[in-house]
């Protein structure tokens, strides 16, 4: 225990001042306009040449983030006490962070290749509650961070009288990506599509050759298509278009690698923990208990790979946490979900299925297309119609189009819609191209609304929303009964639990 | 299918047959009055545009018989929507209803509430009246807003939760 040092204010590793280099200009890259306002100025106001300024711009910068961060160091002081990490920093407004042991909900370390060459992490507090204003405790020891997590969960489970200290060392993965699974995930990210609409501004400010060889590919497309026909044309055009989809996944594939390479689960005592990463390694921890849903998400692509992706969310306060307080596992199969979830869930529970495939989900009534057709989709459409009709003429009426299209949609949409439930949890299955599943134990619940629109009072109908720490869970067009009785057992599991819910 | 849960339904307290409580009657004045003071803020600028820029008859009558529907919408509402609105305490949970085309009822167990508020504005005070707000973990949108209490009932509630919600943290540990 002599790792954590309990005498006195700490300093970090000088090493830390990577860390405060890669914050300094984060912050400067955030207030892009602020920073770089004084450097413009002096650039178009200066009398030297444009290479000269570039050049004393550059270093006045560069010294600034050097300086700056070396007293960022200097001035970071730590102390770890029976019951809370205590931070100082700052080096003009002193601040001091108070970070209680049972306020943190989890601990996550970041490794970049320096600091894994030297054995030092960057650890970074999860706590519950705190409005934006994390802990941070750059380049500390791999040993202190593991000592500092022994000591809060031994805090935690002495105050909740769960968990035995098992063995680090000799913990079995619960799951384990290989490259397969890299290559899965890079096919399957979003973000290839933001990465795309990202890299388009960029490729026109500063890739004009790229430019210049797709418009010369597409011209000479062109002039191909007129002498050989279309139809070679049309290849070229396809060919270029083929390549950037490639190079995209490729791209997007070697993000999933940066990010996720060795990516292992496991399991320690009541602390589910995640490390990957190729050159940074990302180590990620949430207490079992904290876990308020589960979520397996499948996108189109993922449809096709027959994979999901897992994520547990613990509570938030205000809308900021929201993407901060996500637990998540990249890829896994409907099988390793399910085998997942009665140790992630509860012990007690996990006993469904939450793959959106099972047959065991009931339908939400066929109303709930009702509304979505009428308002999104015929009220809309007769507008436009109308309004085209009279402006356009007769072609005006192709409006009407819009609401085939919509009509589509919602059936897709309550195809989607389902739920299941057993003693313990229910879940929840929507989805609109995809499917997304979300799970949640009953006892977790924070309030439960039944509502009921007019027409739903008409047809017996109610849908039931569920108030979690973590979000709501709504349960769309239900038979009112269902609902009213799923409401009093849930409060029911709610007022006669003994186990905290947090 | 499930059989668990069917055993358990039949005992189960039901929310549905409940003595819903009525909120303060003086509520109903009190909304009224504060539709009133705010059409007739609203009526002052109109006024003063119709008599001194002088508008042309028939947008006038158009926006004054319009602001005429906004009074009688204003005095009538109250009493549609406030007998819809009532709240249940019981044991170990509270529970409000409200809404006349959207009807929704809200239930919190003690075990789960964060803290408690009442609050009043001056025109409250001068009807005797507060609001009482619940708040859950999560934040998740509005927690629970009981408006138009009258001022004891929602310092004896706020006490009760209180109370309640201390004896329910010492059962969990």
């Amino acid at each position: 225990m002599n790792v954590l040092s309990r005498d006195g204010w700490q300093r970090t590793s000088p090493f830390a001042i990577l860390f405060f280099v890669g914050k300094i200009v984060r912050v400067i890259a955030q207030n892009a306009w602020q920073s770089i306002a004084p450097l413009f100025v002096y650039i178009s106001v200066g009398k030297e040449d444009l290479v000269t300024k570039i050049v004393v711009g550059g270093i006045t910068l560069a010294l600034v983030i050097v300086v700056g961060s070396i007293l960022s160091w200097l001035f970071f002081r730590y102390r770890v006490l029976d019951d809370s990490v205590l931070i100082r920093s700052g080096v003009f407004r002193k601040k001091q962070l108070d970070i209680k042991f049972d306020r943190i909900q989890g601990i996550n370390t970041q490794q970049n290749p320096v600091y894994r060459f030297l054995d030092l992490v960057t650890v970074t507090f999860d706590t519950a509650g705190s409005s934006g204003d994390e802990g941070n405790l750059p380049a500390v020891t791999r040993d202190f961070a593991n000592a500092l997590r022994k000591q809060i969960g031994s805090t935690r489970s002495k105050r909740t009288d769960a968990g035995d200290d098992a063995d680090a060392d000799s913990l079995q993965p619960l799951l384990k990506l290989d490259w397969r699974d890299m290559v899965r995930i890079g096919l399957a990210d979003r973000r290839a599509l933001i990465v795309f609409a990202l890299i388009g501004p960029l490729m026109e400010q500063m890739g004009d050759e790229i430019r210049g060889y797709v418009d010369e590919a597409l011209q000479s497309a062109a002039l191909n298509a007129m002498q050989f026909g279309v139809s070679t044309g049309i290849q070229i055009a396809a060919a270029v278009l083929v390549g950037l989809l490639v190079l995209f996944a490729m791209i997007s594939i070697a993000a999933a690698f940066l990010r996720y390479h060795n990516f292992e689960l496991y399991l320690d005592g009541t602390t589910l923990r995640s490390h990957g990463g190729l050159l940074t390694r990302h180590e990620h921890s949430i207490d079992l208990q904290k876990i308020q849903t589960l979520r397996l998400q499948q996108g189109i692509v993922q449809i096709w790979l027959k994979r999901f992706s897992m994520t547990a969310r613990q509570a938030i306060s205000g809308r900021k946490q929201r993407r901060k307080k996500v637990f998540s596992i990249p890829v896994v199969t409907a099988a390793q979900a399910d085998g997942l979830r009665p140790l992630l869930l509860a012990e007690e529970a996990g006993r469904l299925s939450q793959d959106p495939r099972d047959p065991g989900f009931s339908p939400v009534s066929a109303y709930y297309m009702r509304s979505r057709i009428l308002y999104i989709g015929l009220l809309p459409a007769l507008a436009f119609a109308a309004f085209f009709a009279v402006e356009v003429g007769p072609p005006g009426i192709t409006g009407l189009l819009w609401l085939p299209v919509v009509a589509l949609l919602a059936w897709r949409n309550w195809k989607r819609a389902g739920y299941r439930f057993d003693a313990d949890e229910i879940i929840r299955r929507s989805g609109l191209f995809g499917y997304r599943t979300v799970s949640l134990l009953f006892r977790k619940v924070q309030r439960i609304t039944v509502t009921q629109s007019h027409y739903q009072r008409r047809k017996g109908l109610a849908s039931l929303r569920l108030y979690m720490a973590s979000g709501t869970v709504n349960i769309p067009y239900i038979e009112l009964s269902l609902a009213r009785q799923l409401r009093d057992y849930i409060l029911y599991r709610i007022e006669s639990s003994e186990k905290a819910w947090h | 299918m499930f059989e668990n849960l069917e055993v358990a339904l039949e005992g189960l307290p039901r929310a549905d047959t409940l003595d819903w409580q009525p909120l303060d009657p003086n509520l109903k004045k009190l909304q009224q009055l504060q539709g009133l003071l705010a059409l007739a803020a609203a009526a002052i600028p109109l006024a003063f545009i119709n008599i001194v820029a002088g508008i042309p008859a028939l947008p006038a009558v158009l926006v004054w018989s319009g602001w005429a529907l906004v009074l009688i919408v204003v005095l009538a509402w109250p009493g549609i929507a406030l007998p819809k609105r009532g709240y249940v305490v019981r044991d170990r949970d509270i529970l409000f209803r409200k809404g006349v085309i959207w009807r929704s009822v809200t239930a919190i167990p003690f075990n789960r509430i964060q803290h408690v508020e009442t609050s009043s504005t001056p025109f409250d005070r001068k009807f005797g009246i507060a609001t009482l707000q619940l708040f859950t973990a999560g934040g998740s949108g509005g927690d629970l807003k009981i408006d138009g209490l009258s001022a004891d009932t929602a310092e004896q509630l706020r006490v009760f939760v209180l109370r309640k919600v201390g004896r329910s943290i010492e059962r969990a540990e």
